[in-house]
This record gives structure tokens, C-alpha cells and sequence, in this order.
């Protein structure tokens, strides 16, 4: 998702300078026209239906001072970050392991791709049955949600390394385990990237919607315990800071993404 | 110039794996045989499709043979059995390929030292020495860069240097100038001939251009197409050190272009 | 010829038993089916059909509620809410890049929008729709549709900006006034990319209507699973999650065949290469 600013026809520099500031412009008359159209749905709606806007930040910053917030947040970050640690591990290691099986690998194969179609989330009610209604229900959800793009980016990158790399590495003396961490690694790195900006923003989400569905801490369950309360500004509060806290680990990524990747020319697109 | 026999290749042959229900799939190679003696550049030259990559492939231990055999210093390398190959003969054999197979997320220098790295020989007189040939190929300034921000010629020269850092006996080079245009093709070879000037390397090489045979090598055979035999052999006597832009000029190179030339028709 | 790779050897062999090679596998594949479910059938015997509904249970009750048509009666709900709010979400976000094609500097005063609205986790506002609409069909169509907008507008995007500048001139050479360029060149051009984002979006439109269920609802395939836990009834979520599972797979295969026939002029190189990757 580049920006659009290079597509902008460059004629002059003086009217490349007017569009620029035309954009600038535009973009923050678009925000505060949103902010101006929240507002006024509020007004018109009701509290109970849209929460003002200066409510919402107030309530953040209410919030936030007296630490509840922050404890929801951590709740949300550790269940992912765990969830994630869990997910990407198996993604990782798995296809690492198949490879060394090629008529595993293929018998597997058309099994996990159509396990990709089952909608994760609807094993929750499986996992609390199962797994009770601590955290690990919702680990179980955040594992599976990490580990398939994970799990299939690394699978493809396998294959697809260029086999001339790896005679190369062997001519000149490098061990099957230096070409692994060399040469693989190396070359399914951007593959494992792409992965890991669908799969991080997702553990994310996933561990808030595992948060609605069972649980007394963290940020969905701030969000659906509002709901129940009829506290729209609650819910308004809960979902702008979960979506500030995907956006943050969004650009996040994409900045470690850009330093780890140097090396490459373009951005690869990648479909998962 | 040539002494003892380095490489000697005996009746080498490849052919394709059979396909169930065909009939027996044509030889890309067939009975072939030659030597390489210690320190000589050796050049190779057919048509293309002639199977000159299989060639060197079986050489450098990546493809098995379907006959014959292969002796570097008179030990027959393991080469009939496709899971006993040993690439590159542990370290013996470096092989140039067409493209230039640089690792895209090294730079420069860190690829022309990955040999030295991974067979564990990185200290202060390796990497002298790497630097060194960095500069005498003209990539100084460059170490820092990745491939894909360098030119075909650079990314070539970084190919040429990253073997040579690791001084294999033999080197294999096939078609690595192929894809450059004339000018920067010349100064490659002229790079090429510079430095294998300082150490004599024993160099088999591999090209379709009749000039460039003639141009590097002590001694050049002819392929024909498949299946490939030896159509003819010629020792090239113009002296060193040469000077390829005008080696066209040189009394031998005119007959020697019209002989070789007759001889892939 | 001029590459590394080239082993005459194993390519040949691989191809010379291709045939038995392909029996293998396809052996190798019915094979691991019946290891799964026989551990499927083992785990349910070793915990009881109470934790973990055995095979043929909910084969049985699988096919009971398809015969009763209450299985396809909640299917029917959930299709209907993926249905109408892929439709509503992917016909703007499809025909948004195409109207703003000639206004980049409104493209990119929206980008930022446009990203974050893509980044951020729409399903986190399940709680928020169903405050508004209900907790009827209407909630989950509008999550369906918010989900599936953002995905398909930046693969419409990604197709527009794909535009070959060359083959717009040739056509403008050619007297072709904006609209023709529009319908001739742009759309067949972008067409490609609009289904990578269909396919993408499909899961994500069936998902996000389930999930909807799951949290508020009384009808629904959502609700179906939601009730089974509720009743510790697995065999009544299993049942309910293989219909999703099915839901899914045949959706995907409709996009497919779909867009086959579509970009019939698209080498089958290309297609192949997208499908594998």
C-alpha cells in the first residue's frame, strides 16, 4: 500500500509543490471532516448509539490515568504476543521439517490447504469447551490464526528458493546446515515478512475478538462488556484504542520490514 | 605450457533418464575425452544446445554422468551416482557459471568472502587478499553495494573474484561473459587474462565465440552438436601476455578463425 | 541449458514415472485421510461423543439436518449475510479506483484513510454494529461488507495502477475516446487483480458473517455453533462447522471458475503461477 504522491504527474516543480500541499490539505480537511461527521452523528443519534467524540478521548484519557486501560492493553499484548509466539513457531518449523519428507510433504499437502478454509474463529466455542475458559482457548485461536499465513508463506518460500544458489553454496564448501541458514533462510525472508504483516495485526485482533467471546480482562472484553452495558462510549473508547494499537504495529512492521529487507530491489507482492 | 594431466575426463556420456514407453532417449554427450594439464587455459567451444553446461556440471560434481569418468589428480571423483556427488570436489573445483549466482542479500564484499566464510578460512590474510582482488577488478567503492545495484559487468567481476578468493586448482567457467555487451565483455577478458596471469590457475572454459576462444586460451576444442565428440583441437600460440582488442590483428588468430569456424558447420 | 540446475537425470525420472508416481501419492493421500479420521474416531472414543462427536455421528446428524432442511435453513441465513455484504462492500470498492482514476490527488488524500481502514481490526466492531442494527441480519451484513471493501479496493487500486501507459496511447492513437480506453484497456487490465481480491475477500465475507453470529444472534450457522457448546453438544458444532467448511470451499471454487471464465485470454502460465503461489 504505497502512497499515491509518485503516481502524481511530475510537469513542473512548482505545481508538483501545489499538489503536494493540495494532498496535505486534503487529507487533514478529510479528517477533521470525519471528525466533524462523528460529532454530529452523536448529537443527532444519541449517546446511546454514538458516543461523542471529546467523550471517547476524555474516557481514554480517564482511563489511561487511572491505569485501567493500560492493564487491558497489556492483557490484549500478552495473550497475543504469546499466541504468536506459539503460532509462528509451528509455522516455521513444520515446513522445515517437511522438507527433509517430500513423500510426507505430499500426502499431507491437500489437507492443510483445506484446513485453511475452516473459519478459525469459529472453533472458539470447540476451545472453551475443550480447553476451559482461561487463557488458553484464546491461545489456541491466535496460535491457528498466526501459524496459516506463516505456515504457508515459509512452505512456498521453500519451494520456490533457486536451486542454482544452493550448487553454488556446495561448490564452494558450504555445509547442508550453512545453505539452511544462508541461502534458505535468506532467500524466504521477504516470503516470512509478508507473512508476518498479515500475521502480527491478526494476533492482535484475534486475541481482542477471543477477548469478546470469553474472558474478564483485556481490550475486547472491555469492548463487549460496555456493549452489554449499554456504554457506548465504552465501546467507542475500546474499539479506537484496539485500532490505534493494529495501526502502530502496522507501521511498525512495515519500518523493520524495509531495514531487515534491504537488500531487496522492489517489494514482492505476495497473495496469502 | 601443459604438464602433468590435472583433470583428466575418459569417455565421459550423458544421456536423459529413460521414459517409461519411449524409446531410449538421444546422448547429449558421448565418449568424451581430454585432459587438462596443471596451470593451462583451456577453452571449449560449440554450438549451442551442444551440452557444454552438462559438460561442466558433471565436471564440477552438480549432474551425474551416465558413463565414463572424470580423475582430478589422478583420483576418479565419485560422478555415476547421483547421491554421491560431491559438488565441487570439496573445494577443488570452483566453477563460474552464466549467471552470476550472487547471494541478493549480501553485498558485495561479504559475497566475494562467502567461500572463505563458510569453509571456515576468514582471517586478516583472506580478507587482504579478497580486498585486493576487489580492487583489481575495478569494483573498490563497491563493497558495500548490493547486486541488484550493480551493472551486469560488476555483478560478473564480483562472480569471477567470489572464486577465485578461495584459489581452487581448477577453475570452470561457462560462457561468463555471455551476456555483456562487446565493450564491457573486452575488459573482462582482459581482467581475466591479468589474473590469471598472477597465479596460472588452470581454467576450463567454456564459450560459443570463436574470438573469445582463440582470445584466452592456450589450447581450445571444438565440440560438435549433439551428441557432443571432439571435432577438433587447436593449440593457440600467439603469445602472452596478449592484447585482446587487437588480437584480430595477430597472423595466427585470421587461419585459426577459419579453420575452427569450418569445423562447427 | 545455461543454468546450474539442469539434472537431465532427475528431471527425466521424475517425468518417466510420473504416472506411478501420481498413483503413489494419490495412495499416500487416501491414506493419511484414513489415519485422520481414525484418530478422530479414537480421540472421540477415548474422551466420550460428549467432548469430542465421533465421525460418524456427525455424518449422521450431518445428513438429518440437511434431510429436515434445518442444517440448510441456517446455512442459508449465514450464505445470504456473506452473499449481500460481499456484494455491497466489493461493487464500491471495485468501482471506487475506477471512478478516481483520473484524480490521483484524490487517491491520495484518501491513502492514508484507505490504509488504516484496512489495517484496523474491523471484526472489533461486531459489538458496535450489532448496536446499531440489531441483532438481526443486517449487523452482520454490514461487517461483512467492511471487511470485504477495504481488501477489494486496494486490489482494484493495485490493478488500475498496473495500467500499461503504452497500450492507453496506442488506443488514444487509434481514436479511442476516455470511455472506450475505460472498458477496452483499464477494466480487462484491472479485471485480474479485482479477483485476487474476490478470492481473498471470500473467506474473510463468511468469517466475518460467522463471527457476527457467534457473538448475537438466534439464527445462523454462528449460532448453530454457539448453541451446541451452550448445550455441550460437539456433535452439533462439528456438524455446524463442517457445513462452514463447505460453505467456504465451495465459495472459493465459485470465484475460481468464475474468473476462469473470465480471463479466458490470460496464458495458463500465469494463472497457474498465481494459483500455486
Amino acid at each position: 500500500m504505497t502512497s499515491q504522491d509518485t503516481a502524481l504527474e511530475l510537469t513542473q516543480p512548482s505545481r508538483l509543490q501545489r499538489q503536494y500541499y493540495a494532498v496535505i490539505a486534503g487529507r487533514i480537511g478529510l479528517a477533521l471532516l470525519l471528525l466533524a461527521a462523528w460529532k454530529t452523528g452523536a448529537d443527532r443519534a444519541g449517546p446511546v448509539y454514538v458516543a461523542d467524540p471529546f467523550q471517547v478521548i476524555e474516557r481514554i484519557f480517564v482511563d489511561t490515568q487511572s491505569g485501567v486501560l493500560l492493564r487491558h492493553i497489556y492483557v490484549t499484548l500478552r495473550l497475543s504476543a504469546m499466541g504468536f509466539a506459539i503460532g509462528c513457531f509451528f509455522g516455521v518449523a513444520l515446513p522445515f521439517l517437511l522438507r527433509r519428507m517430500p513423500r510426507l510433504t505430499n500426502a499431507v499437502e491437500p489437507y492443510i490447504m483445506a484446513s485453511v478454509g475452516v473459519p478459525k474463529y469459529a472453533l472458539v466455542p470447540l476451545f472453551i469447551l475443550w480447553f476451559g475458559i482461561d487463557d488458553a482457548p484464546k491461545l489456541w485461536l491466535v496460535g491457528l490464526l498466526v501459524f496459516y499465513p506463516i505456515f504457508i508463506a515459509v512452505f512456498a518460500g521453500i519451494r520456490n528458493v533457486d536451486r542454482r544458489l544452493i550448487n553454488m553454496a556446495r561448490i564452494v564448501g558450504a555445509s547442508e546446515t550453512k545453505i539452511s541458514r544462508e541461502v534458505i533462510w535468506n532467500s524466504l525472508l521477504p516470503f516470512f515478512f509478508a507473512a508476518l504483516k498479515i500475521a502480527l495485526p491478526r494476533a492482535v485482533s484475534a486475541a481482542i475478538i477471543g477477548e469478546f467471546l470469553v474472558g474478564n480482562e483485556g481490550l475486547g472484553y472491555m469492548i463487549e462488556y460496555s456493549r452489554q452495558n449499554f456504554d457506548t462510549t465504552g465501546v467507542f473508547a475500546g474499539i479506537v484504542v484496539a485500532t490505534a494499537l493494529v495501526l502502530v504495529i502496522n507501521a511498525m512492521l512495515v519500518e523493520v520490514d524495509r531495514r531487515f529487507n534491504a537488500w531487496r530491489p522492489t517489494e514482492r507482492h505476495m497473495e496469502l | 605450457m601443459a604438464g602433468q594431466p590435472l583433470l583428466e575426463i575418459h569417455d565421459l556420456s550423458k544421456r536423459f533418464a529413460q521414459r517409461a514407453g519411449r524409446e531410449p532417449p538421444p546422448w547429449v554427450i558421448q565418449d568424451l575425452s581430454f585432459t587438462v594439464g596443471e596451470g593451462e587455459f583451456l577453452t571449449i567451444i560449440g554450438p549451442s544446445g551442444s551440452g557444454k553446461t552438462t559438460l561442466l556440471n558433471m565436471i564440477a560434481q552438480i549432474d551425474s554422468a551416465s558413463g565414463g569418468s572424470v580423475r582430478f589428480q589422478s583420483q576418479i571423483a565419485p560422478i555415476a551416482d547421483p547421491k554421491a556427488l560431491n559438488p565441487g570436489l570439496s573445494c577443488q573445483i570452483g566453477y563460474v557459471t552464466q549467471e552470476d549466482n550472487l547471494l541478493p542479500w549480501r553485498t558485495t564484499l561479504r559475497n566475494v568472502l562467502f567461500p572463505l566464510e563458510v569453509q571456515g578460512r576468514l582471517n586478516d590474510e583472506t580478507r587482504a587478499h579478497a580486498q585486493m582482488l576487489i580492487r583489481a577488478v575495478g569494483l573498490a567503492g563497491f563493497e558495500d553495494h548490493y547486486p541488484h545495484e550493480l551493472s551486469g559487468g560488476m555483478r560478473k567481476r564480483a562472480s569471477l573474484i567470489r572464486t577465485l578468493v578461495y584459489d581452487p586448482p581448477v577453475i570452470l567457467m561457462d560462457e561468463p561473459f555471455g551476456a555483456l555487451d562487446a565493450q564491457t565483455r573486452a575488459q573482462l577478458q582482459e581482467d581475466l587474462l591479468r589474473l590469471w596471469d598472477l597465479g596460472r590457475k588452470t581454467i576450463v572454459f567454456v564459450t560459443h565465440d570463436i574470438a573469445e576462444a582463440i582470445a584466452l586460451g592456450d589450447r581450445t576444442l571444438v565440440l560438435t552438436r549433439a551428441p557432443a565428440r571432439i571435432a577438433g583441437e587447436h593449440k593457440i600460440t600467439i603469445p602472452r601476455p596478449r592484447d585482446i582488442r587487437g588480437i584480430m590483428t595477430h597472423s595466427e588468430f585470421g587461419p585459426l578463425y577459419q579453420r575452427i569456424r569450418a569445423e562447427l558447420q | 541449458m545455461a543454468t546450474l540446475e539442469g539434472s537431465p537425470d532427475s528431471n527425466g525420472a521424475i517425468r518417466g514415472g510420473r504416472a506411478g508416481a501420481l498413483m503413489r501419492e494419490r495412495g499416500d493421500q487416501l491414506l493419511v485421510l484414513v489415519v485422520l479420521i481414525a484418530i478422530w474416531q479414537a480421540l472421540s472414543m477415548i474422551y466420550g461423543v460428549y467432548w469430542i462427536g465421533s465421525p460418524w455421528g456427525v455424518l449422521v446428524r450431518f445428513s438429518e439436518g440437511v434431510l429436515k432442511g434445518e442444517l440448510l435453513r441456517h446455512t442459508s441465513y449465514t450464505l445470504w449475510e456473506a452473499v449481500a455484504g460481499f456484494i455491497i462492500g466489493a461493487v464500491p470498492a471495485a468501482a471506487l479506483p475506477f471512478l478516481l482514476r483520473r484524480r490521483p490527488i484524490i487517491t491520495a488524500i484518501l491513502d492514508p484513510f484507505m490504509v488504516g481502514g484496512y489495517g484496523a481490526p474491523k471484526l472489533a466492531l461486531a459489538p458496535l454494529f450489532v448496536l446499531w442494527f440489531g441483532i438481526g441480519i443486517e449487523s452482520k451484513v454490514a461487517l461483512v461488507a467492511i471487511t470485504v471493501f477495504f481488501i477489494v479496493y486496494f486490489s482494484a487500486l493495485a490493478g488500475i495502477r498496473s495500467l500499461d501507459a503504452k497500450l492507453v496511447q496506442m488506443a488514444q492513437v487509434m481514436g479511442a475516446n476516455e470511455r472506450d480506453v475505460a472498458r477496452h484497456i483499464v477494466f480487462p487490465g484491472a479485471v485480474p487483480y479485482i479477483f485476487t481480491g474476490l478470492r481473498i475477500a471470500m473467506p474473510y465475507s463468511i468469517g466475518g458473517a460467522v463471527i457476527a453470529e457467534l457473538i448475537s444472534a438466534n439464527r445462523g450457522l454462528g449460532y448453530l455453533i454457539q448453541l451446541g457448546a451452550m448445550n455441550f453438544d460437539t456433535t452439533g458444532v462439528f456438524v455446524a462447522l463442517v457445513a462452514v467448511t463447505c460453505i467456504v470451499i465451495v465459495g472459493n471454487w465459485s470465484v475460481n471458475v468464475v474468473e476462469r471464465r473470465l480471463l479466458r485470454w490470460r496464458p495458463p502460465a500465469d494463472l497457474k503461477l498465481e494459483t500455486g503461489a
